[in-house]
């Protein structure tokens, strides 16, 4: 008898879970504030937990850094001589470099609009890419805020209490960004993936663009502000059926290896 | 209920531990899920009533560190207690072997709800690759740290609940 008691009660917790699976107005309201309620354990916890998480991991790069010292001595031999060779391309650096100082000088100029925070966590399921920021609400962050970083687009945010902030990064499946390619008229939407690279979609065969070609936010998805940096493209199919071409982009950003971002005020 | 509680706090510091640890490391091809042998453990072991509560609860944390959908994971948590309540009577776990292979199988299940719940309520699921992809990494992955985890809490239970009756 008791046992059947329980399992009704799961099966109304079910029939709850599946209500705000599919955003039913009235469940999702009880549910956030059950969900706000945790938060405010899980929070703090967080960010203090991120702390000496840091520490360890900083001994640990180092160890690890000192194993592979010999080996790495050798590759930055070749790549001394790989940049040497690159050098002639340094006109097209300029303009990188350009770019980059343009987006610095915009957080110099408006240093209110801009969060910085430091990432504390990620998502615990692998099946989706977020990180977590050790800002929320208090510090004036609010959903859709792009994050970025000096080199480039990293994400949106998505849900945010008073302690932390979860943040979509662009290489997650449920994010798109209306970008452009540089240099070029040609537009697209850059799709993540959830694996490194992201995939560029709805680029006909006919339009211009090659490997190497960098992408820049277009503006025009009303969430990202227009000309930051997103990935630079690697692949790109024309011998594909159908009429668009298939285009894989590696992000400027490591998401795996960020540890400070800003978060833009709109 | 002094079990179920501590238990609690031991998947909040893990679950919270997790996701600040796979900020550094590479183990992003094979995340446990540290919650499933909680549920199991405390429903196959504790009885229906702690395996809700411990359910419940772990599907509320897991949200708060996750871009999940709302409500998935609560539902994927709790369906696996109610697998699991159906299954007692079934499944003998007798070693932490045993109880690796469950939990093992319990996250492969775990997958599959989330997938059938997606293309169930949306028609779609654009995660779908991705679950799929990582499900059988996190399954063995689950299962191997559950092996330690059944040992850590035999040893709580004989070190200090059993003490205690």
């Amino acid at each position: 008898m008791k046992n059947t008691v329980v399992i009704i009660i799961a099966i109304a917790i079910l029939v709850v879970a599946f209500f705000v699976f599919t955003n039913t107005p009235l469940f999702l309201k009880s549910y956030s504030v059950a969900k706000t309620g945790f938060g405010e354990v899980s929070g703090p916890l967080l960010r203090t937990i991120g702390k000496p998480v840091e520490l360890v991991g900083y001994i640990f790069k180092n160890y690890i850094g000192l194993i592979r010292t010999n080996k790495e001595n050798a590759e930055l031999r070749n790549k001394l001589a790989r940049l040497q060779m690159e050098n002639q391309k340094i006109s097209e650096l300029e303009h990188e470099n350009k770019r980059l100082k343009n987006v610095l000088n915009l957080m110099e100029q408006r240093p209110k609009t801009m969060i910085a925070a430091r990432v504390v966590g990620e998502d615990i399921k692998n099946w989706f890419k977020c990180i977590i920021l050790d800002k929320g609400k208090s510090s004036g962050i609010t959903i859709k805020m792009p994050v970025i970083t000096p080199r480039g687009l990293v994400g949106q945010v998505v849900e945010t209490d008073r302690w932390v902030t979860k943040v979509m990064v662009i290489n997650d499946t449920n994010s798109s960004v209306d970008v452009y390619v540089e240099g070029r008229n040609t537009r697209g939407i850059l799709e993540g993936t959830g694996q490194t690279l992201l995939r560029l979609k709805y680029i006909r065969k006919n339009d211009e663009i090659e490997i190497g070609d960098k992408l820049i936010t277009s503006g025009k998805d009303g969430i990202y502000p227009k000309g930051l940096a997103t990935g630079i493209v690697t692949t790109v199919n024309r011998g594909k059926p159908g009429i668009f071409s298939e285009i894989d982009v590696m992000p400027f950003n490591n998401f795996n290896i960020l540890e400070e971002v800003l978060v833009v005020k709109k | 209920m002094t079990k179920v509680v501590v238990y609690l706090i031991m998947v909040l510091i893990l679950t919270t531990f997790e996701s600040a640890f796979v900020n550094f490391l590479p183990i992003d091809f094979f995340n446990p899920d540290v919650g499933i042998p909680f549920v199991i453990y405390t429903t196959f072991f504790l009885g229906p009533q702690a395996g809700l509560i411990t359910s419940v609860v772990i599907g509320l944390m897991q949200e708060i560190v996750s871009t999940s959908p709302s409500g998935s994971l609560l539902f994927t948590k709790v369906s696996i207690f109610i697998i699991s309540v159906f299954m007692r009577n079934k499944i003998y776990i007798d070693s932490k072997y045993s109880f690796s292979f469950v939990c093992s199988g319990a996250v492969l299940v775990e997958s599959f709800l989330f997938l059938a719940l997606s293309f169930l309520t949306r028609g779609e699921s654009r995660d779908a690759f991705n679950v799929a992809f990582y499900s059988i990494p996190n399954a063995i992955f689950t299962g191997f740290l559950s092996l330690f985890l059944f040992s850590f809490i035999g040893f709580l239970n004989v070190r200090y609940f059993n003490r205690q009756q």
